[in-house]
């Protein structure tokens, strides 16, 4: 009787463990599960980058283009676009905040590499930006050629380096380049003539222009921005895919773009 | 999930040690020369604070309470991007040195102080009745029985030094943690990098901690 009763059991187990593997497939995966029961999308943003993600210090709320889609995904998700709890983030926390879980994704400005791609999921880009080159007035610097032998900024965790130094190497000019950890750390250096160019994506460069600086005309090796989660959550990444894509097919980017006059 | 020490990261770190070994260098290079001038600044102010002249003491004091309690992330920041205001710009090593070197030459004069004063007030008075100077009887009389009290902590102000230099991290000093940031900020592979880099300074710092606490054992017998 007992064998009986153990059989029966451990038949219905498996049954039912089929049955919840076939669900699972059709339904959700665990990571989207996992959100699901937290009730809210953590979402990794950038706070200093006006237009993308920016806290207004009069009503301490942030908002921007990216703000917009980490909403239109929480939409998709939970089917509410308020259901998001927005995290601060810069170029070095974003990474390790995806690692442990912090966040369930980042969307900040986050250039799509391929070395970058060994570590996270990214998601087909959501916009292109290319690397310009900020500059005080008073310094008559027209071109990158005006740069030879001077010191660039650069942020920590930004592909600007790169992007400049190939160009750089183009032209046969030399530059130095000093990295900050945050882009305000960068404005104080140009300002004290630290260095004698700023340079990262040319949309961060936008909140950091005043009366003294202007943006250069050159535009270097275009930077894709994805939306990156964690390796291994891979039913987030294809629903953040598949969200990314529709809202690119059906104009609604195109839309959030012109809200915020990125281009 | 790929670990933030998946095996190819370490991969990529080896491959570009050289990085790591230019700031490990510079780390060393910066620590020994803010010793050398946190030393003399501690050793002179240390005495003057013990001494009972008005200004100097009054001197002493200032620097010593206006450097403990501003953090020395600021000190660096002024002297990096404030100073070039008033037209003085200092090369980042200076930066570093003078900004470790001082604030650190603060702590190691109270150090020399309490050493001093720690000394029993006849010991003076004896040398001075007997026809010493104010310096001489510092030099030979009560330094070196000020020493024994004063070795342990001191070491452990050099070991503070060296993990202070890190700050050039924030100016781009080109230091042992600058070269970490910017390694792991550029392709993400943070975890060997901080990993590597405390080991680094473990190796700098872990020698001298156990020869402080080899003086402090050494004093405890003696005394």
């Amino acid at each position: 009787m007992k064998k009986m009763f153990v059989l029966l059991g451990s038949m219905v187990l498996l049954a039912s463990l089929v049955a919840g593997s076939c669900f699972a497939v059709a339904s959700d995966s665990p990571d989207i599960k996992a959100i699901k029961e937290h009730g809210v999308l953590r979402v990794g943003v950038k706070v200093d980058v006006p237009k993308f993600g920016y806290r207004d210090p009069k009503t301490d709320k942030i908002d921007g283009f990216e703000v917009d889609i980490a909403k239109a995904i929480a939409q998709k998700i939970l089917g509410k676009k308020s259901k998001i709890d927005l995290q601060a983030v810069n170029a070095k926390t974003r990474g390790p905040l995806l690692d442990n879980g912090e966040v369930d994704l980042v969307i900040a400005t986050f250039t799509i590499t391929d070395e970058r791609k060994k570590s996270y999921n990214f998601s087909d880009p959501y916009f292109t930006d290319g690397v310009g080159l900020l500059v005080k007035k008073a310094a008559k610097i027209k071109s990158l050629k005006d740069l030879n032998g001077k010191k660039i900024g650069v942020a920590q965790s930004s592909t600007s380096q790169k992007a400049v130094q190939d160009e750089a190497d183009k032209l046969g000019i030399k530059v130095d380049f000093l990295s900050y950890a945050t882009y305000p750390e960068i404005k104080a250096a140009l300002d004290s003539g630290r260095v004698d160019c700023f340079s990262v994506d040319a949309s961060i460069l936008n909140g950091y222009l005043d009366k003294s600086t202007m943006i250069l005309p050159d535009r270097f090796s275009p930077q894709n921005y994805g939306v990156a989660s964690k390796k291994g959550n891979d039913g987030l990444a294809q629903i953040v895919n598949e969200t990314i894509n529709q809202m690119k097919s059906s104009g609604q980017i195109d839309k959030f773009i012109k809200k915020w006059k990125l281009k | 999930m790929v670990s933030p020490f998946a095996w190819f990261k370490w991969v990529a770190l080896l491959k570009d040690w050289h990085v790591f070994a230019e700031g490990f260098l510079m780390t060393a290079i910066v620590s020994a020369s803010a010793l050398g001038l946190a030393l003399l600044l501690g050793i002179f102010f240390g005495m003057l604070g013990a001494s009972h002249w008005k200004i100097p003491w009054v001197l002493t004091r200032c620097y010593v309470e206006f450097i403990q309690n501003t953090p020395l992330v600021i000190q660096v920041f002024f002297l990096y991007n404030g100073l070039p205001y008033l037209g003085v710009t200092l090369p980042v090593i200076a930066v570093g040195i003078i900004g470790v070197g001082v604030y650190h030459g603060a702590y190691i004069a109270e150090v020399i102080r309490s050493g001093i004063q720690a000394v029993p007030k006849g010991q003076r008075e004896a040398a001075l009745s007997q026809g010493f100077t104010y310096w001489e009887a510092l030099r030979y009389i009560i330094l070196p029985q000020a020493k024994k009290v004063v070795f342990p902590p001191l070491t452990n102000q050099v070991v503070y030094l060296i993990r202070n230099t890190s700050v050039l991290a924030m100016i781009a000093g080109g230091d042992l943690m600058y070269r970490a940031d910017s390694w792991a900020g550029n392709n993400l592979y943070y975890g060997p990098s901080y990993v590597v880099t405390g080991l680094l300074y473990l190796i700098l710092c872990l020698p001298l901690s156990q020869f402080a606490r080899h003086l402090e054992r050494k004093a405890e017998v003696s005394a």
